[in-house]
C-alpha cells in the first residue's frame, strides 16, 4: 500500500517539478538583472544586513538617476537580494539558482570566507560574471576567470599592522623585542590573520609569537584564554575577532586587568558598535581596515554626507566596501557597452576606477581577480575620537605607543 | 597556588551562570518530558527585553529581572496554554512531535527579534560592566560577581518553592513518578502550565544574566543552548541539586583543561560534549545516578 | 499481491529511467532542483531507517555526509577517483556509526537523541581544527573533478534506491524485528531479539547511504567545509523532513523531503520573503505539528478515508 503511494507521489512531483520550473524564457531585455546572496541572518547577519543595506543604496542611487548606459540605452537594474542564512551549501545552490533560472547577468557575492568559498564555484558552470564585496582570502581566487573579489588579503591587513609596529620600533615608542600573543577566531579570516603575523615575525627577529592560539565563534567564556595570554607574559597582544567576540573578550581583558604595550583585534576596534558596548576600553587599541571615513579624498567625503543623509548614522568600512563592490561591477557593465557575460567579464579584468572611495583611491583587480589596495591603520583615541595613523601619508594624528596604563 | 584558586573562583562563577541556563531546560523537561529546543529563543528574547529597558527606561539590567521574569513567566504559561498543551500526550518519553514544534517556535522567535530589533549586534554597557573587584586575590569582574549572586538567589528561590509550597511539591512530584502523582489527583494540566511557565522564565532570566556579559545577536543562544543540553544530562535531567552539580563539573573541566593542560581552547567544546556522551553511556542517571548507586550498594 | 509488486517494480523503473535520461531533456535549472529533492530524499530516507523504522531519533546525522563528504575530497586532492571515493566514504561512515553506536544504543528516548547532538557537535569542532582537513576553512575539490550530468544520474537513483530499500526492509522479517525494537523494546528482549545488534546494523546502513550521498555533495558543491556538513542545522533538517512527511513510512519521508529540499529553497530565492524565511519555516513546523502529528501522508490518508466514507456513506 504505501509502496504504491510512494512511487505514485514521487512521480507525480518530478512530473510537476518539470512543469513548474522550465524556467523564464530568455528575456526581454528590459532591466539588467542583478543578483546577489548575502547572509542576511543566521551568524554573519551582522555584516551581511550591512552588506544588503550598503548594495540597496547604491542600486536605489543608479535607478533613481535614471538607470546605467548599455551601449548608448537607458537600462534600470533589477536586483534580486537572497538571504543564504549563512549557510554555505545554501549559498551555492542560491547562486545556482539565480545563473540558472533567473538568468541574471551578474551576481554580487556574500560576506564570509566560507560562504563565498562555496558561492565561487558557480561563475564558472554557467559563465556569468561574479564580483564578491565581503571575502578577503586569497584561496578562493585564481581559480575561475569569472570571479573577482573587492576586499584585499587579510594577509596584508596583518602585515600592514606588523609593518606600522616596526615603524614605531624605528621611531623609539617601542622597545624591541617584542614578544607576540596572538590570538585568532577560528576561520579562514582568523587563519591568514595568524600566516600574515607569524610570516613577518619570522622575517624580522625583533618580533617572536610567544602565544598561539585560537578559539571558536561566540566562545561564551573568555576567561581561560585570556589566562593563557597572562602566563605568556608578551608585549603585544594581537587577535583577530568578530564583533561579539571582540566586544566580550575586551571586556573580560579589562575586568583582569590585563595590559599590553599595544593591543588591535583585526579589522574591529573603530567600529561604532564596539566602541558603544566597549565606551573607553577601546581607547588607543589599533585596528586596520580596508576603509575609513577619515580617508582625505574628496570622494570620501562626498560617499559619508550621502550615507549620513539616508541611513542617518555614519558609514562603517562594511558599507563602504559593499557600495564599491556595486559600483565597480555597474562601471564594468556600462564600459562593456553590453549585457554580454564575457564583455562584462573582460571589462571588469581591465577595469580601473579611478574615483573609488577605497584606500589608494583607484580600484582594480589583480590577475587573480582579488583587489589588492592598501589598508590603512587606525587608532582610536579618548572621547570616540579616531585617527589614522598608518601610513604616514594619509596620517590625521600621532600613534600613541605604548598605550598609556589604565 | 594562586592559579588553583582562580580555576576555582572562575568555576564557581562560570557554574551559577550555567546552571541558570540549564533549569529552565530540566523544570519543563521534569514535569512534561519535552525538550524544549525554543529555550535559546527565550533566552535571546530575554536578553533583548533587557536591552530594551535599558535602553529606553535606563533601567539597570540586575533590576530588570523584576519585569522580565514575570513578564516570561505569563509569556511561558500563555505558550503552553496556546500551543503546547494541544500536542498529543505522550507519556514517559518525550515525543518528537514537542522538539519540532518547540524548533518551530525558536524560528519564530528569532524572525521576531530579526524584525524587532535588526540583525545588528547590541550590547549593553554600564557604569560596572569594566570593573572588577578582588576576591580571595582573584580579579573577578563585576557583572560576573552580579551574574553568579542571582544565579544563586533564583537557585534558592526555587528550592524553596519546590519543597515549601504545594505547587512546587506537585512539581516534584510529577517529576519523579508521574503516574503515581497523577493517581492521587494532581492537576497535570495546571502543574505543566505552570512548569513551562518557570522554565520559560529562568530562559529569561538567563537572558537578562548574558546581556550583562555578551554581546546578542537574534541568532545568540545556540551554544549555550548545546551546553545546557550537557548539564542537565551531567545532573540526570530531573533534579534542580543535580543541575548545579553538572554545571559546577562542566565549568571546572573547561577551567582546569584550559589552566593545566595544552589542549586547544578551540577543542572546549569537543570536550564538554565528549563528556556529555562519555557520562550518558557510564552513568545514565547521571551524578545523581552515581549517589544512588553507592547507596544501592551500601544497602546491599 | 505478486501483481502489485510487479507494478511497483515497473514504476521504479520508470521513474529510474526517467531521470536517467533527464539531462538530455530538462532545464538545467529543473535539473539542479532535482538534483537537492533527490538528495533530500536521500538523507530523510536514510534516517528513516533508523529513526522511523527503529524508532531511535538521532539528531547527530551530518556526521556522516561530513565523513562521506570529506573522504571524498581528502582522496580526491590525492588523485583518486570519485569510483573508489564514493564506497570508502560509506564504509567509514558506516565504521564510524558502529563505534558511537555501541555506546550510545544502550541508552534509551531522550538520552539517546542528546547524546547523538553531543556527538554530531563533537565532531564538528575536532573537523574544524584537523589542519590536513583544511581546519574551519575547508578544502576545495582538485579543478576538473565537477562532471554534473554523472553526478545527477548517481544522485537521482541513489534516491530511487532508496526508496525501494525502504520498502524491502518493510517488507522483511528484518523490518519486522525493527518494529519490534521500536514498540517495546523489552517485550523484544524478551522474545530474543538482540536489540542492540539490530540496531547497530540499521544504524550501519543508514549511516553508509548518507556517507555515499557525502561523496556526491562533495562532488557537487566541489567545496567542503565544518559549517556546511557539520553544521546543526543540517542534522536538524534531516530529522524534520522524515516527520514532516511521516515518519516510519516509506512514502513520508520523500514526500517531505521534496517539501524541504524543494519549498525551502524557492521560498529564499524570493526576494520579497528576504526577512520573513525563518518565520514560514517555523509557522509551518508549529502547524504540522499541532494539525497532522503524522505528517502530510498522514493527512493525505484522512482526506482520502473521508472521500471515501462520503462516497459509501452518503450516496
Amino acid at each position: 500500500m504505501t509502496g504504491i503511494r510512494s512511487n505514485r507521489s514521487f512521480a507525480l512531483s518530478v512530473l510537476s517539478l518539470a512543469l513548474a520550473f522550465s524556467g523564464p524564457a530568455a528575456a526581454q531585455e528590459a532591466a539588467i538583472r542583478i543578483g546577489a546572496v548575502l547572509p542576511v541572518t543566521g551568524k554573519e547577519s551582522k555584516i551581511g544586513s550591512a552588506y544588503k543595506q550598503a548594495t540597496e543604496f547604491a542600486v536605489k542611487e543608479v535607478n533613481d538617476a535614471g538607470g546605467l548606459d548599455v551601449g548608448g540605452k537607458r537600462m534600470k537594474i533589477d536586483l534580486a537580494l537572497l538571504d543564504d542564512t549563512s549557510d554555505a551549501s545554501r549559498s551555492e545552490q542560491l547562486v545556482e539558482q539565480l545563473m540558472a533560472q533567473q538568468k541574471v547577468h551578474a551576481v554580487i557575492g556574500g560576506y564570509g570566507s566560507q560562504l563565498v568559498q562555496a558561492q565561487s564555484v558557480v561563475p564558472d558552470r554557467y559563465g556569468i560574471p561574479y564580483v564578491s564585496g565581503g571575502a578577503g582570502a586569497t584561496s578562493i581566487y585564481g581559480r575561475s576567470k569569472w570571479v573577482f573579489g573587492v576586499l584585499s588579503p587579510v594577509e596584508n591587513l596583518a602585515s600592514t599592522q606588523m609593518d606600522f609596529l616596526s615603524d614605531l620600533v624605528a621611531q623609539g615608542k617601542l622597545k624591541k623585542p617584542l614578544k607576540i600573543a596572538l590570538l585568532i577566531e577560528n576561520t579562514e579570516h582568523g587563519k591568514d590573520f595568524q600566516k600574515g603575523v607569524k610570516d613577518y615575525a619570522k622575517a624580522h627577529p625583533e618580533f617572536s609569537v610567544v602565544l598561539d592560539e585560537s578559539f571558536e565563534l561566540y566562545a561564551p567564556d573568555f576567561k581561560p584564554l585570556l589566562g593563557r595570554v597572562a602566563a605568556a607574559k608578551a608585549d603585544l597582544f594581537m587577535c583577530d575577532a568578530h564583533l561579539e567576540d571582540f566586544i566580550s573578550m575586551q571586556r573580560t581583558y579589562t575586568q583582569m586587568g590585563l595590559y599590553h604595550q599595544m593591543v588591535t583585534y583585526g579589522a574591529r576596534g573603530a567600529d561604532e558598535a564596539g566602541r558603544k558596548a566597549l565606551g573607553a576600553a577601546t581607547d588607543y587599541i589599533f585596528a586596520s581596515g580596508w576603509w575609513s571615513d577619515l580617508l582625505p579624498y574628496p570622494q570620501v567625503k562626498a560617499f559619508t554626507a550621502k550615507w549620513k543623509a539616508a541611513a542617518g548614522s555614519a558609514p562603517q568600512w562594511y558599507h563602504a566596501t559593499a557600495y564599491e563592490t556595486v559600483r565597480v561591477l555597474f562601471a564594468a557593465i556600462q564600459k562593456a557597452g553590453s549585457l554580454n557575460p564575457e564583455a562584462i567579464r573582460a571589462a571588469l579584468a581591465g577595469i580601473e576606477l579611478k574615483d573609488s572611495i577605497l584606500p589608494g583611491g583607484v580600484l582594480k583587480f589583480t590577475k587573480t581577480g582579488q583587489a589588492v589596495l592598501p589598508f590603512v591603520v587606525t587608532q582610536n583615541k579618548p572621547d570616540g575620537k579616531v585617527d589614522i595613523v598608518w601610513p604616514k601619508e594619509a596620517r590625521t594624528g600621532e600613534a600613541v605607543a605604548p598605550m598609556p596604563k589604565g | 597556588m594562586q592559579q588553583a584558586l582562580d580555576v576555582v573562583v572562575n568555576s564557581f562563577l562560570a557554574a551559577g551562570l550555567y546552571a541558570t541556563m540549564a533549569y529552565g531546560l530540566a523544570v519543563i523537561y521534569g514535569v512534561m518530558r519535552i525538550i524544549n529546543l525554543a529555550h535559546a529563543g527565550i533566552m535571546m528574547l530575554g536578553a533583548y527585553t533587557t536591552f530594551t529597558l535599558f535602553t529606553h527606561f535606563s533601567i539597570d539590567p540586575f533590576l530588570s529581572i523584576v519585569v522580565v521574569v514575570p513578564l516570561f513567566f505569563a509569556g511561558g504559561v500563555a505558550l503552553y496554554r496556546t500551543v503546547v498543551r494541544r500536542l498529543p500526550r505522550s507519556g514517559s518519553t518525550p515525543s518528537m512531535e514537542s522538539l519540532l514544534l518547540l524548533f518551530g517556535v525558536w524560528l519564530v522567535l528569532q524572525n521576531l527579534a530579526y524584525v524587532l530589533w535588526s540583525g545588528d549586534t547590541q550590547s549593553i554597557l554600564t557604569s560596572y560592566t569594566l570593573k572588577s573587584v578582588s576576591l580571595l586575590g582573584v580579579r573577578v569582574g563585576v557583572p560576573s560577581l552580579g551574574v553568579f549572586g542571582m544565579s544563586a538567589l533564583s537557585l534558592l528561590v526555587l528550592e524553596f518553592v519546590l519543597h515549601r509550597t504545594y505547587l512546587g511539591k506537585a512539581i516534584r512530584a510529577v517529576t519523579q513518578n508521574r503516574d503515581a502523582a497523577l493517581l492521587s489527583g494532581v492537576d497535570a494540566d495546571r502543574i505543566s502550565a505552570v512548569a513551562f511557565g518557570v522554565g520559560t522564565a529562568f530562559a529569561g532570566l538567563a537572558g537578562t544574566l548574558l546581556s550583562t556579559l555578551f554581546a546578542f545577536t537574534p541568532d545568540f543562544g545556540r551554544s549555550f543552548l548545546l551546553k545546557a543540553f550537557c548539564i542537565i544530562v551531567l545532573g540526570g535531567l530531573e533534579s534542580v541539586t543535580g543541575v548545579a552539580a553538572g554545571a559546577f563539573v562542566l565549568a571546572l573541566l573547561e577551567n582546569v583543561t584550559a589552566a593545566y593542560t595544552a589542549v586547544p581552547t578551540s577543542l572546549q567544546d569537543a570536550l564538554s560534549f565528549t563528556l556529555l556522551v562519555v557520562t550518558l553511556v557510564v552513568l545514565p542517571q547521571g551524578l545523581p545516578g552515581l549517589s544512588r548507586l553507592a547507596h544501592v550498594r551500601r544497602r546491599g | 499481491m505478486t501483481s502489485k509488486r510487479a507494478l511497483e517494480a515497473a514504476g521504479m523503473l520508470a521513474v529510474a529511467g526517467a531521470l536517467y535520461f533527464a539531462p538530455s531533456f530538462l532545464e538545467r535549472g529543473t535539473l539542479n532542483d532535482l538534483w537537492s529533492v533527490a538528495l533530500a530524499v536521500v538523507l530523510a530516507s536514510s534516517w528513516n531507517l533508523l529513526g522511523g523504522f527503529a524508532g531511535q531519533v538521532s539528531i547527530g546525522y551530518s556526521a556522516f555526509l561530513g565523513i562521506g563528504a570529506y573522504t571524498t575530497v581528502l582522496l580526491a586532492l590525492q588523485g583518486t577517483p570519485p569510483v573508489l571515493t564514493l564506497p570508502l566514504g560509506a564504509l567509514l561512515a558506516a565504521g564510524f556509526s558502529v563505534i558511537i553506536g555501541y555506546p550510545t544504543f544502550r541508552l534509551r528516548g531522550p538520552y539517546f537523541t542528546i547524546a547523538t547532538i553531543g556527538v554530531g557537535e563533537a565532531v564538528r569542532v575536532v573537523a574544524s581544527s584537523l589542519s590536513f582537513a583544511g581546519g574551519a576553512s575547508g578544502l576545495r575539490m582538485p579543478a576538473g573533478s565537477y562532471d554534473f550530468e554523472s553526478n545527477f544520474r548517481s544522485m537521482t537513483l541513489l534516491a530511487v534506491a532508496l526508496v525501494w530499500i525502504a520498502l524491502a526492509i518493510s517488507r522483511s522479517a528484518f523490518g519486522s524485528a525493527l518494529s519490534a525494537v521500536r514498540q517495546d523494546i523489552d517485550a523484544a528482549e524478551a522474545l530474543g531479539v538482540n536489540s542492540t545488534r539490530l540496531k547497530v546494523t540499521v544504524h550501519a546502513l543508514s549511516a553508509a547511504l548518507v556517507g555515499l550521498a557525502g561523496g556526491l555533495f562533495a562532488i557537487n558543491f566541489q567545496y567542503v567545509s565544518p559549517g556546511s556538513v557539520f553544521d546543526f542545522r543540517l542534522s536538524l533538517t534531516i530529522v524534520l523532513m522524515p516527520i514532516v512527511g511521516g515518519v516510519g513510512t516509506v512514502a513520508g519521508p520523500v514526500l517531505g523531503a521534496i517539501l524541504f529540499g524543494w519549498l525551502q529553497l524557492k521560498l529564499l530565492s524570493i526576494p520579497a520573503l528576504l526577512s520573513s524565511s525563518l518565520f514560514i519555516y517555523g509557522a509551518l513546523l508549529i502547524a504540522v505539528m499541532l494539525f497532522e502529528p503524522k505528517g502530510l501522508l498522514g493527512l493525505v490518508r484522512r482526506l482520502w478515508a473521508r472521500r471515501l466514507r462520503r462516497f459509501y456513506i452518503d450516496a
